[in-house]
């Protein structure tokens, strides 16, 4: 009896019904249209964390003419699948849509992985099977390159204030790139074989969101984005920017409120769950939560606050580049959607928590994210 | 004869020279200057400053500024549209496209 059952489960285990279960871990909770509102017991019990959130985070400094320090315009954090504190600030509130800028990226990098439980999609297959219109020496750069921002393209990440015409990054978004973006990066030469190196490019992720649309649109047509992501877990008001060519501007161009950030935070703590679907592959959220291979081996521009995941940047070190914990007061699992001018979605699987800030921040030194994600967990972390 | 063969070496040096021409690939440094940067970059940024943030004009005015503030702009509350330019020259429209897809740059 026992060697039939052995036998059994060995015959389990080789079928191919069995190759890998889609199965959803256990979760606190999801929201259903609203987050459910548990922010009153928490203003009750933490009035002098949320103090010391607040003295740091919505402390103005000189007038708005002078776009000067720390400028919030909103901070939502989200605990055991409730929301827990929210405040809104300079003109914003629940339902006004804020910039993403980078963030889009992690959404971007997202909506490959659906594609890739829809099984429309492989990691390394060749651009050229989404994109036709790339150039052939540029074939052999692989979906898996973009996400990891390796494929070698020859690329400029500067932003304003710099030399404009050095700018990759400008040409794409506002200058001769604009009407044709993902053209624009597919045509670009490689300066390495795809794998190999590092380099931190909005470019590569808009042409990964044209990638992704050469996968998903045709099934679910020009407004891919909401069927495959944004309407399964319930964002309600998000404007996605293209080209026009119609190209989404999948580095820079979403525009969302803070708690339809939140969804995708809380889609990531779920492992890509949402209730019991199960919209990313087994695996997806790990391999998107650790340092590639092609940044351990070159990296170029930017030594610091690098992206050391797959469009997701983590609180582990990169000793291959000399990089320490990016984040040394918050747990070692923590990582976070990020973006230009303090835009951030930091989610905390083991403190079952997600912080959102969003913000205009001109001058890019002013916050220490460290710091500001460390008072958050105070305010909102398990009683 | 000698004609022919004239035509034929004009024809495969034309054909170089488009190849040539359809060979060549955007890089940095790149042609636009910062004037026409700053007119797309306005030009967008107030659109999806009123069309899509909601914002009214006056705080889209302060949103879209730039430093040195060089730019100019307008918008057409009809056509949904945002016209920006640096001096006489240089200008450049962004236009809402709905609800879902925001501001696109013409």
């Amino acid at each position: 009896m026992r060697s039939l059952l052995a036998s059994l489960a060995l015959l389990l285990a080789w079928s191919p019904a069995s190759a890998p279960a889609q199965t959803c871990p256990a979760s606190s909770g999801f929201p259903g249209a609203a987050w459910t509102d548990a922010s009153a017991a928490i203003a009750a019990a933490r009035t002098a964390e949320i103090k010391a959130l607040e003295d740091y985070m919505f402390t103005l400094t000189g007038t708005d003419a002078e776009r000067k320090g720390i400028r919030t315009d909103s901070v939502v954090i989200i605990q055991g699948g409730k929301l827990v504190y929210e405040r809104y600030a300079r003109g914003f509130n629940p339902d006004r849509r804020h910039i993403a800028w980078s963030v889009t990226k992690s959404y971007t990098g997202t909506l490959i992985g659906v594609a890739a439980q829809r099984g429309l999609l492989k990691l390394e297959d060749s651009i050229c099977k989404y994109v036709p219109e790339a150039p052939s020496d540029n074939c052999s750069i692989r979906v898996v390159d973009l996400l990891e921002f390796a494929s070698g393209i020859d690329w400029k990440e500067i932003y304003e204030n710099q030399s404009n015409q050095e700018s990759s990054v400008l040409a794409m978004l506002y200058g001769q790139g604009h009407t044709d973006m993902a053209g624009f990066v597919a045509g670009h030469h490689r300066r390495d074989e795809p794998g190999t190196s590092y380099q931190y490019s909005t470019g590569e992720t808009t042409l990964l969101a044209a990638v992704a649309a050469g996968a998903l649109e045709p099934t679910l047509g020009a407004e891919w984005p909401w069927p495959a992501l944004f309407d399964p877990i319930g964002m309600q008001n998000p404007v996605f920017e293209r080209d026009a060519r119609g190209h989404y501007v999948g580095g820079a161009f979403l525009y969302l409120t803070a708690r339809d950030l939140a969804r995708l935070g809380w889609l990531m703590r779920n492992d890509g769950c949402w209730s019991d679907q199960r919209l990313l592959p087994q695996g997806w959220v790990a391999d998107s939560t650790k340092v590639s291979e092609p940044i351990k081996k070159k990296t170029l521009e930017r030594a610091d606050g690098d992206v050391q995941g797959r469009q997701w940047w983590i609180n582990t070190p990169v000793p291959e580049q000399n990089q320490g914990v990016p984040w040394p007061d918050l747990p070692a699992d923590t990582f976070m959607a990020q973006g230009h001018w303090g835009q951030f979605c930091a989610v905390i699987p083991s403190l079952d928590m997600v912080v959102v800030r969003m913000g205009d921040d001109r001058d890019s030194t002013a916050l220490d994210l460290n710091k500001f994600v460390k008072l958050a967990i105070e305010v909102g972390k398990k009683p | 004869m000698k004609t022919a063969k004239f035509s034929l070496a004009a024809a495969a040096l034309l054909l170089a020279l488009a190849l040539g021409c359809g060979s060549s690939r955007p890089g940095y440094p790149y042609s636009w200057n910062d004037l026409r940067l700053i007119s797309s970059y306005t030009a967008k940024t107030a659109c999806s400053c009123l069309f899509v943030m909601e914002f009214d004009e006056a705080a889209c005015r302060a949103y879209a500024k730039q430093e040195p503030p060089i730019a100019t702009w307008t918008v057409d509350r009809n056509a949904k549209t945002v016209d920006a330019s640096t001096g006489l020259m240089w200008g450049a429209r962004a236009r809402y496209m709905g609800p879902k897809f925001g501001c696109t740059l013409e």
